[in-house]
């Protein structure tokens, strides 16, 4: 198939296609309205189903009886539309349901604005909805990679019987960057979902749910899909790139400041600067074991976020005290350039005077 | 701004005071519509840039209000906090801007949002331009979702002059890839907008190709608009400070 040119918003929507998923359910906001708006263009046209829930609370419980009578699904939404889906998020993970949930990231808290950010992550790794639960993290910072990514999103939802998301800023959503699908899975093709309430002719009844009131149950269940969440570890990804023979500043980022970074690495070689970058991929599980491999290689360690600094918690916990992590972020839609960082990787390695 | 002898610009075949740019989503009228506004005005016109996107949050061609500021060229978009909305805001003095093209060196450059949606804020005003003066040009780029074919370029054209209420003059051929672009793709989005062409009856005004590539496509007959990118991602803006304003995008 032919390159096309394509927003990481409609990139996302193809590849979901491209996944076998027929199914989207969700509500519009900035900035990832080209997310429905391409699923309610392509779906009709491949046999699918498009719903434009009355918000995002319907939105998410849908995916809950879509996912739980076995089909692929997802949705997508912005910060704070994510917010309003996180009850239907916890009772996904507690009901063990795979769904793929994009956020497409904007300024907040509350309704902040409508230019990019990064500061869902604690929501999106952490928890964000009630219970002991986790996402499966996934964080692309090119559109090809978005695409790619939500193809493995729907495969590792279904391995996990978890839901997993795509964390995105909403430059990665807007950006418009060359695109190839190099492999198309049919709805036919998947496997079978043998826990999947599908009509129980012949069989014993499947049940999908997230209420336990025996309390031995419930602590039977939450330790079985922490179990669930240790065997994730194996999943874990990372980019590390300019990084071979050590550098002096590791750069740490994701999604678009992972770009930024990238042409800061050309800026400041010609300043004679060696700045490596380590990009997790999957935000949870952390890279940590690799992260720390990388750090061992550099005379300093800088995290570099569009949020006042959550990823750095992880970053510091990983280090545990080797090594002094400094932190630059940029808030509210204001994107630092590669200039400011080389700037802040200079500070960290000028010798005092 | 030189072209080789015998070959035309984009500027030398467009005579009329107001031009549109109106076609699918993302099929590159904010760049071209910026590309065309500083060609104008380094031969010496008055310029105005309305940015009518109502449609697409971000990339806009406003974020090039610093740079066409140091120009000379006007900018007509929403200011204060509402220049950063997606809202459908349309100022006062887009209709002022539209209706202001009898000056024979004033030029009124354009900029629809994407598809019949964004073509539909023009139609809105559409009774105010002088439609013999007036050119409503339909972006085309293939490799863009929804423009691959002959079928969905038709259907969009009308859907497009419906909500504009206006018949398109032109068409520019505008197929890229970004970075990626290579002359023959640029050559076979060129052939696409001449089918169209064929189809429709409606000539194909230009061919836009990143400036690298115009050496390339020298032979090529139909005038030529080199692109040099204003809207830019972050992490491909060298410094701060081109786009003016500290803002994000």
């Amino acid at each position: 198939m032919a390159k096309k040119l394509m927003k990481g918003c409609e990139a996302i929507g193809e590849a979901a296609i491209h996944a076998g998923c027929r199914l989207f359910f969700g509500y519009p906001i900035t900035p990832q309205n080209e997310i429905p708006e391409y699923m309610s263009a392509r779906l009709p046209q491949v046999g699918g189903v498009f719903v434009q829930a009355e918000s995002e609370v319907a939105a998410s419980n849908m995916l809950y009886g879509a996912s739980g009578a076995g089909c692929r699904v997802f949705t997508s939404s912005s910060s704070p539309g994510i917010s309003l889906m996180m009850e239907g998020v916890s009772y996904m993970a507690g009901a063990e349901l795979p769904v793929v949930i994009v956020n497409i990231m904007r300024g907040g808290p509350g309704l902040g604005g409508i230019l990019p950010s990064q500061s869902d992550y604690f929501q999106a790794t952490k928890g964000g909805g009630h219970g002991d639960y986790r996402l499966l993290v996934l964080a692309p910072s090119t559109v090809q990679e978005a695409a790619d990514l939500v193809i493995d999103a729907f495969d590792l939802a279904d391995t996990y019987r978890n839901p997993v998301m795509i964390l995105g800023d909403g430059l990665i959503g807007q950006i418009m960057e060359p695109v190839e699908f190099k492999k198309e899975i049919k709805p036919e093709d998947l496997p079978e979902k043998p826990w999947a309430t599908t009509g129980c002719a012949g069989r014993a009844r499947n049940i999908i749910n997230s209420l336990y009131l025996d309390p031995e149950e419930l602590e039977a269940h939450n330790w079985a899909i922490y179990a669930k969440y240790q065997e994730m570890a194996k999943e874990v990804r990372h980019e590390a790139f300019n990084t071979e023979g050590g550098c002096d500043v590791l750069i740490v980022a994701y999604g678009t400041v992972a770009r930024i970074t990238k042409t800061a690495i050309e800026m400041a070689r010609e300043k004679g600067l060696k700045i490596g970058l380590f990009r997790p991929i999957t935000l949870y599980p952390y890279p940590t074991e690799a992260l720390v491999k990388a750090a061992e290689g550099a005379k300093a360690v800088l995290v570099s976020e569009l949020s006042t600094g959550q990823m750095v918690e992880d970053v510091r916990a990983a280090i545990a005290g080797r090594k002094e992590v400094a932190f630059h972020g940029r808030v509210g839609g204001m994107v630092m350039g590669p200039d400011d960082l080389v700037e802040q990787a200079e500070k960290l390695v000028a010798v005092p005077a | 701004m030189t072209s080789p002898v015998g070959r035309r610009d984009a500027y030398d075949v467009l005579t009329a005071p107001v031009i549109i740019f109106v076609g699918h989503f993302g099929s590159g009228k904010s760049e071209i519509a910026l590309n065309l506004a500083f060609d104008f005005r380094a031969r010496g016109h008055e310029v105005s840039i309305v940015d009518l996107d109502v449609v697409k949050p971000y990339f806009r061609c406003r974020l090039a209000h610093a740079e066409l500021a140091e120009k000379g060229i006007h900018l007509v978009a929403p200011e204060g906090d509402r220049f950063y909305a997606d809202l459908p805001i349309i100022v006062p003095e887009v209709r002022g801007a539209l209706s202001r093209s009898d000056d024979g060196n004033a030029r009124v450059i354009v900029d629809a949002g994407g598809d019949d949606l964004g073509a539909r804020a023009f139609g809105a005003m559409s009774d105010l331009v002088d439609r013999a003066r007036t050119e409503l040009l339909f972006v085309v780029n293939t490799r863009r979702p929804f423009a691959e074919d002959q079928a969905g370029l038709s259907t969009m054209l009308r859907e497009v002059e419906t909500a504009a209420r206006m018949s398109v003059t032109g068409l520019v051929a505008n197929t890229h890839l970004m970075e990626e672009t290579t002359p023959e793709i640029v050559l076979g989005g060129l052939e696409a907008a001449r089918t169209l062409s064929a189809a429709t009856g409606i000539p194909v005004r230009f061919c836009a190709a990143l400036r690298r590539l115009v050496g390339s496509l020298d032979r090529v007959d139909c005038p030529l608009l080199p692109i040099d990118r204003h809207v830019l991602p972050p992490d491909k803006r060298p410094r701060r400070g081109p786009l003016g304003r500290p803002m994000g995008i």
